[in-house]
């Protein structure tokens, strides 16, 4: 009985089907101009490769996003990433019966990462510290304490069945050259990210509520949303999120060390901006960061395989923020 | 005729001048693609003259301060300034032709002091650097003439709404502005500071300077005002020397409805005790006991610092209260958060909707929609369709005027943005309401439709507690009204029971 002259459209504040599709596009079209300036891109073993590098940045830029949404900014991701791959390896090498099975590490890093989460939130719920002070903070202080517990040391991982996960694949199909196309089991991580917390951002009521605080704190106070909680929730998927990153690290690499991931947290942010997220809040998506991040590691990869100079790749970053952000800013003054 | 003396020529001469219009606007027109904002406009404007422009928000208003004041491009028509014609393409050209505008929102630095904000951008120098002693001690001579008693050091932010707007007109004058827009000026104006305006525009009258005053308040048209225009739906249907008209036929012109029509109170039944307060009191307000039942509007008077906000906001568990009771529906309850009074069952449209009450880049479903999620959803995911379902009922049911259900709630007027404030909480379920300022910078019309909706509100066995500064409105739809003074209770009245005199001189206090 809904009235048919109220037009349908999707709602504001998330990312319109529109702009998804125009990254989509732009990453298409980046890989086929890729394509055909060398003969080394669409290979099988260079995609499943660039899937393979993408992979943590994506999972990084989707779980900064939420806290993006809710107008904070999460500064230490990649600091956390770096701790936990040493948390990890610490947990593996030791001989702590259970908790130096890969089950028990892995589960005892991701509660790791969700209390790190969880004492952001605190900072910035109880202690009222501007988000960005508070993640500025623990991003130095974290490195700080792993470099304290593995004295600079890296750790390397002897549990052959954890790092190979890194190199399996699963499922796969022909590759245009008459190779077979594996999925990069890493790249499957990502999915196994991002359809949960799409499904959380979009379809539940906590969702909504992200995009609430993000919009006006007060009003969503005053309008029954509990800010404490929902704010909880944007950094412990924050936090959790890179300490999974933290984990696939040190699967892939081998070794634990704390002062990986350096600048990952800037690459994650840049991935979700040109995504379409907005960093005033209110604004954002889970596909949106996805294919951003995609997008820059392709930009990585292409540049590698043109021998470009590789400050160049930091230029060519610089700008296209600029220009996603610019067409966004755009799209945002007509409505 | 042929044998005037030189005298005399030149006593025409100057008469022809002073009746000359200082501004003329010559068949204004504008349009924003298929919208007609102004239609062919053709009005004058005298030196010295106040002159009032009534109309409802959508009427045109603010589109022709925006031509006036070179925001805006107009879309064809001329305006001649002392005879002139002008572009007014840019808010340079208007500011420099001595055209200004005082907006409903200060655009001023609320971090800078209050000589600082005088001067902005017109700052007084010594050998190349800022002469800050010669500035405060001006901006301060200033003040002190225009009977503001502020101090000129004092940062922006510490002073009221009110008080700013005032700086904001202070700064107009002393830019030598000939042509001064007043836009809702005494909205968030105490009584006293409504006052100090008005006595500043009679001064600024009495220099030649020509005001123009937009208001919904008609009271205030009468008295400071010379000439009143009414535009409606971007036409111009009347031109009126104040002493030649009334509110009943400036009304009647505006909404083609009669004074009668706009407050409109319905006998509803009154039935048990929602809420009863025995004498709370907190910060801000002492010894207040009020009671509110089924059915019933309890009005909250009082000048702006009576302590009406305060209580409430002790009622409501921003700042709990520190002694007294209350007792919820025979129960006696003890509320410490906000939380806990909308668990009760209390709901609060706040005063600012634009700080408090919407999620400003959010579609208007997303607003309408935001109290129940819980009640839309299917366990821990939301059911799109029963979501999508209950916001086209609910601004159906509040007749919003809005693009979509997605459209922004920026882009919608302040009377509709006024009634996502309302509208979210009527499906609800809450007992009781407080309305805090239910219609400021709401139009004639879509007040009637607010009041509307309050009044269906209590038929569905709810208590309303409304704030409101506008006596007329809370005076012919209270049953109850509470004066507040001073932190306390002044007085109370049942439905009309004491003339507006009598309730005005329990607020003040004289």
């Amino acid at each position: 009985m809904s009235d048919t002259n109220i037009p349908r459209k999707r709602a504001v504040g998330r990312l319109d089907l529109l702009t998804g599709l125009t990254l989509l596009a732009l990453l298409l079209a980046m890989w086929l101009a890729l394509s055909i300036e060398t003969r080394t891109f669409w290979s099988a073993n260079n995609i499943s490769n660039l899937l393979r590098q993408g992979a943590m940045i994506a999972i990084l830029a989707i779980g900064q996003t939420f806290v993006i949404i809710t107008g904070g900014i999460d500064l230490s991701v990649g600091a956390i990433a770096g701790v936990i791959s040493m948390a990890v390896a610490l947990l593996l090498q030791s001989h702590l019966g259970i908790a130096s099975s890969i089950a028990g590490a892995v589960t005892i890093s991701l509660a790791i990462g969700v209390l790190i989460g969880m004492f952001h939130a605190f900072g910035v719920v109880q202690m009222g510290l501007p988000p960005f002070i508070m993640t500025l903070a623990t991003m130095y202080a974290l490195r700080g304490l792993g470099l304290l517990i593995s004295n600079g040391a890296s750790i390397s991982i002897t549990n052959d069945a954890f790092t190979n996960f890194s190199r399996s694949s699963f499922l796969g199909f022909p590759w245009t050259d008459g190779t077979w196309f594996a999925i990069p089991t890493l790249f499957w991580m990502v999915v196994v990210v991002a359809i949960p917390l799409y499904i959380l951002l979009n379809h539940s009521r906590w969702g909504r509520y992200l995009f609430a605080i993000g919009s006006n704190k007060e009003a969503a106070r005053l309008s029954g949303v509990n800010v404490k909680a929902v704010t909880y929730l944007a950094y412990i998927v924050s936090g959790l999120c890179a300490a999974f990153v933290g984990i696939l690290l040190a699967m892939r690499i081998g070794i634990g060390n704390p002062t990986q991931g350096d600048g990952w947290e800037l690459q994650a942010i840049a991935s979700s901006v040109i995504g379409g997220t907005s960093l005033f809040g209110a604004v954002g998506s889970v596909h949106g960061p996805l294919i951003g991040s995609f997008i820059l590691t392709t930009i990585n990869n292409g540049a590698n395989l043109l021998n470009l100079n590789p400050f160049w790749q930091r230029i060519i970053t610089g700008l296209l923020i600029i220009l996603v952000v610019y067409f966004d800013t755009l799209r945002q003054r007509k409505r | 005729m042929t044998n005037m003396t030189a005298a005399e020529t030149a006593a025409d001469a100057v008469s022809a001048l002073a009746d000359a219009p200082i501004l003329t606007l010559e068949k204004l027109d504008k349009r924003f693609g298929a919208t007609h904002a102004l239609k062919a406009v053709d009005l004058s404007f005298a030196e010295g003259e106040v002159h009032a422009i009534v109309g409802e928000n959508g009427a045109g208003k603010s589109t022709l301060i925006k031509l006036l004041t070179g925001v805006y491009p107009r879309s064809s028509g001329e305006v001649f300034w002392r005879g002139k014609p002008v572009a007014l393409a840019t808010p340079y050209e208007a500011i420099n032709l001595g055209i200004n505008a005082v907006h409903q929102e200060v655009v001023l630095c609320p971090h800078l002091t209050v000589a600082a904000n005088i001067f902005l951008g017109d700052e007084e120098m010594r050998g190349g650097l800022l002469d800050h002693r010669r500035m405060v001690r001006d901006a301060q001579r200033l003040l002190d003439e225009l009977g503001f008693a502020l101090p000129a050091q004092a940062l922006l932010s510490s002073l009221t709404i009110g008080q700013q707007q005032l700086i904001a007109t202070a700064r107009a004058e002393r830019r030598g502005a000939r042509f001064l827009i007043f836009d809702e000026p005494t909205a968030y104006l105490t009584r006293q500071e409504t006052a100090s305006l008005f006595k500043l525009i009679r001064r600024l009258k009495a220099k030649g300077v020509t005001i123009v005053y937009i208001s919904h308040r008609m009271e205030e048209v009468f008295e400071i005002c010379d000439r009143v225009s009414v535009l409606r739906d971007g036409a111009l249907v009347g031109s009126r020397k104040v002493s030649e008209t009334n509110e009943a036929d400036l009304i009647a012109l505006m909404i083609n409805r009669t004074i009668e029509q706009i407050y409109h109170k319905e006998p509803v039944a009154i039935g048990a005790t929602i809420l009863e307060t025995h004498k709370l009191s907190g910060d801000g307000f002492h010894d207040v006991s009020i009671k509110v039942r089924e059915g019933e509007i309890v009005g909250l008077y009082g000048l702006i610092g009576a302590g009406r906000s305060e209580f409430v906001q002790g009622l409501f568990g921003r700042h709990p209260a520190a002694s007294g009771r209350i007792v919820w529906q025979g129960r006696e309850v003890s509320i410490r958060s906000e939380r806990q009074a909308m668990d009760l069952g209390i709901a609060l449209a706040p005063e600012s909707r634009r700080d408090q009450g919407l999620c400003l880049n959010m579609g208007v479903g997303f607003n309408i929609n935001l109290p129940i999620f819980k009640r839309l959803s299917f366990g821990p995911l939301i059911n799109i369709r029963r979501e999508s379902a209950a916001a086209d009922v609910q601004m159906r049911d509040v007749q919003i005027k809005a693009a979509s259900r997605a459209a922004p709630v920026t882009s919608l007027s302040g009377g509709n943005q006024q009634k996502v404030v309302i509208g979210k909480w009527l499906n609800h379920g809450a007992k009781l309401f407080i309305f805090d300022e239910p219609t400021v910078g709401v139009d004639v019309g879509t007040k009637a439709e607010i009041y509307r909706l309050l009044a269906s509100l209590l038929k569905t066995g709810t208590g309303v507690i409304m704030i409101s500064s506008y006596l007329p409105e809370v005076y012919e739809l209270s049953d109850t009204l509470h004066v507040f003074r001073g932190g306390g209770l002044a007085a109370s009245h049942a439905y009309k029971d004491a003339s507006h005199e009598t309730i005005l001189t329990e607020a003040i206090g004289v």
